[in-house]
């Protein structure tokens, strides 16, 4: 039968949201490459930190606050992609970098799992329950499986090595995360506007009319989930990389709600306030050095402050300088 | 053939029976204007036909294939598409976003085109976005498209709705109470849509109280009360039925 036709006009007067060219995000990574230069090793190594934290963050945000989903199982992500780098370094003696990808596709495997509860339709305080149980389980398994991952004491790490080049200091390792930083953030980017991204949050504000308007609801949580674990395995793979010793304790709860303030004080659902949040919550401590003994209550003080005048975090912050910095998710 | 055949449908919600044995066709090009007193399972029906209520017996049939038990999304992509009673947008997108949403099944990308950024991804993203500007322009609102819809006024919200749930051209669109809450010049402005987009064939089922636009836009109407089929026929007939004048009298 022949198709009705809403015929649209050839052009288009509608005033556009003004834009920001899209290469001037390449002027940050390119801004930030002398950057070894300036810093000794410790600052470097924060610095090299944070480019941790920012898949890490972004995967978790992809769940939390694209999808719009309670789920608390990112640091089972991070753990999996650790010690998936961490065992394929030590155990078959594969350079690291040939280890990120593994991590990456074994997070996006654990995410595929995490995601069958909310695929059952588990909701809200229930979902966010059976996916704490998750992360804690695969800790279970990282202190019981003693041979694979050396138990409560974990394992040490080989220094990375990519192409042959052994980073044995942090300046070296920095190039490699930046790489990966902006490799996770540009995807990341390109996911969220595209129709896949824009089905994940048509999820979050109502499930029901977007399976009205044709989207398979579960195969698109299935999506985010498994997106967020690859981005944050690779993520886990980095922080193998950086720190060198693998424990059950670093994929604890207290990791989890550190990964947590890092999204809530960027800004649920925005990828710059991921990257900002990551920048922020990693570095505050070091601001907080002259004040010894009151680290916790000053990091505290700090995510209270940010979350009671910021609630949609830092991202809000520069969206309401300018319009040109507020998220679209589209392409014109 | 009906575009959208309704036969002896029931829904029960436990012991109640929300709709009982209704049946009702609509034709390509007609605009069905379903009207009854609240309860009566206008809603329900509509749910019936896009899939989010279950049906306890009877069939419903869309371009003649029997469409009751697929899922929502499944429906939607055979090209029924609806509005909802209590506003569908997707709050904190755009109204140009949520038309895109609604062009979801037309922006036919892979994931690996998208993660590339390849041109012909790049390309199916900026035309789905041109044409969801235009649809938007089209219906007089364009000036609103990057606006989150949570911002709109309620008479924008709701055509951004409808404009979304047509984006793809459907055959066949469900409308519940679209009407609701639009000042009287956004009124004219709906009917004008109905009528502009009933005369390019779509099938139109509307759920409406306002009896003069129904009046002024339904070729048939069809009128429920406690989940029955109590009249069907053309509205200056509907007007002077005494079934339904009872059905409103009793509850009104
Ligand atoms: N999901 C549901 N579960 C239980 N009862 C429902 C549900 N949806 C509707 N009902 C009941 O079915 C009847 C018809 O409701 P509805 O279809 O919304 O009526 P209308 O749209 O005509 O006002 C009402 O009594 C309502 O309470
Ligand atoms: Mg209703």
């Amino acid at each position: 039968m022949a198709q009705p036709i809403v015929t649209p006009g050839p052009t288009s007067p509608t005033p556009r949201a003004p834009r920001l060219p899209r290469w001037l995000f390449w002027l940050i990574p390119l801004a930030l490459l002398p950057l070894p230069l300036y810093l000794d090793q410790y600052r470097q190594y924060v610095v090299n930190l944070i480019l941790v934290y920012v898949p890490v963050a972004i995967g978790f945000n992809v769940v939390i606050g694209n999808l719009g989903l309670l789920a608390f199982c990112n640091v089972a992500f991070f753990g999996i992609g650790a010690y998936t780098s961490g065992v394929l370094a030590l155990k078959l003696g594969l350079p690291w970098w040939v280890t990120i990808l593994p991590a990456g596709l074994m997070g996006a495997l654990a995410g595929a799992a995490a995601s069958v509860p909310a695929l059952r339709g588990v909701r809200l305080f229930y979902l966010a329950i059976m996916t704490l149980a998750f992360g804690e389980l695969l800790r279970w398994v990282y202190i019981r499986w003693v041979p694979v991952t050396g138990g409560s004491f974990g394992m040490s790490v080989p220094p990375p090595n990519v192409f042959g080049w052994v980073l044995d200091n942090e300046g070296h390792k920095y190039y490699a995360f930046l790489a990966l930083a902006v490799i996770t953030v540009v995807l990341t980017d390109r996911l969220l506007r595209s129709r896949f991204g824009r089905a994940f949050m048509a999820i979050k504000d109502n499930e029901q009319a977007a399976a009205a308007m044709g989207i398979p609801t579960d195969r698109y949580i299935l999506l985010a989930f498994a997106w967020s674990g690859f981005v944050v395995g690779i993520g886990g793979s980095m922080y193998a990389a950086l720190i060198g010793h693998i424990t059950p304790i670093a994929f604890d709860l207290t990791e989890l709600i550190l990964q947590f303030a890092v999204v809530m004080v960027g800004g649920l659902g925005s990828l710059t306030g991921s990257v900002l949040g990551a920048a922020l919550i990693t570095t505050a401590p070091e601001f907080f050095r002259p004040f010894p003994g009151f680290l916790e209550l000053l990091f505290g003080v700090l995510i209270v402050l940010v979350i009671l005048f910021l609630p949609r975090g830092l991202a809000s912050l520069l969206a309401r300088l300018h319009p040109l910095f507020v998220d679209r998710y589209y392409r014109d | 053939m009906a575009l959208l055949e309704i036969d002896n449908v029931t829904v029960r919600f436990g012991g109640l029976t929300a709709v009982d044995e209704v049946s009702l066709t609509v034709g390509a090009g007609e605009v069905c204007a379903v009207i009854g007193p609240n309860g009566a399972g206008k809603t329900t029906l509509f749910n019936a036909v896009s899939g989010n209520a279950a049906i306890g017996s009877g069939r419903i049939l869309f371009q003649g294939e029997p469409i009751h038990g697929l899922l929502p999304h499944q429906i939607s992509a055979k090209g029924v598409r609806r509005t909802f009673q209590n506003g569908g947008l997707f709050g904190d997108l755009t109204a140009l976003e949520n038309v895109l949403v609604g062009l979801h099944a037309r922006v036919e990308s892979g994931i690996l085109g998208v993660l590339l950024a390849s041109p012909s991804a790049r390309r199916i993203e900026t035309e789905a976005t041109a044409r969801a500007r235009a649809l938007l322009d089209l219906m007089e609102i364009g000036h609103v498209a990057d606006q989150p819809a949570a911002q709109l006024s309620g008479g924008q919200q709701r055509i951004v709705e409808i404009v979304r749930a047509l984006a793809t051209e459907p055959p066949l669109l469900l409308l519940d109470e679209p009407a609701v809450g639009l000042a009287p010049h956004m009124r004219e402005q709906l009917v004008s849509i109905i009528r502009r987009l009933a005369g390019q064939g779509i099938g139109i089922l509307l759920i409406e109280h306002a009896i003069e636009l129904v009046m002024s836009v339904a070729d048939r109407v069809v009128v429920l009360n406690y989940g029955k089929k109590v009249a069907d026929a053309p509205p200056a007939a509907v007007r002077a039925d005494k079934n339904v004048l009872e059905a409103y009298l009793g509850h009104v």
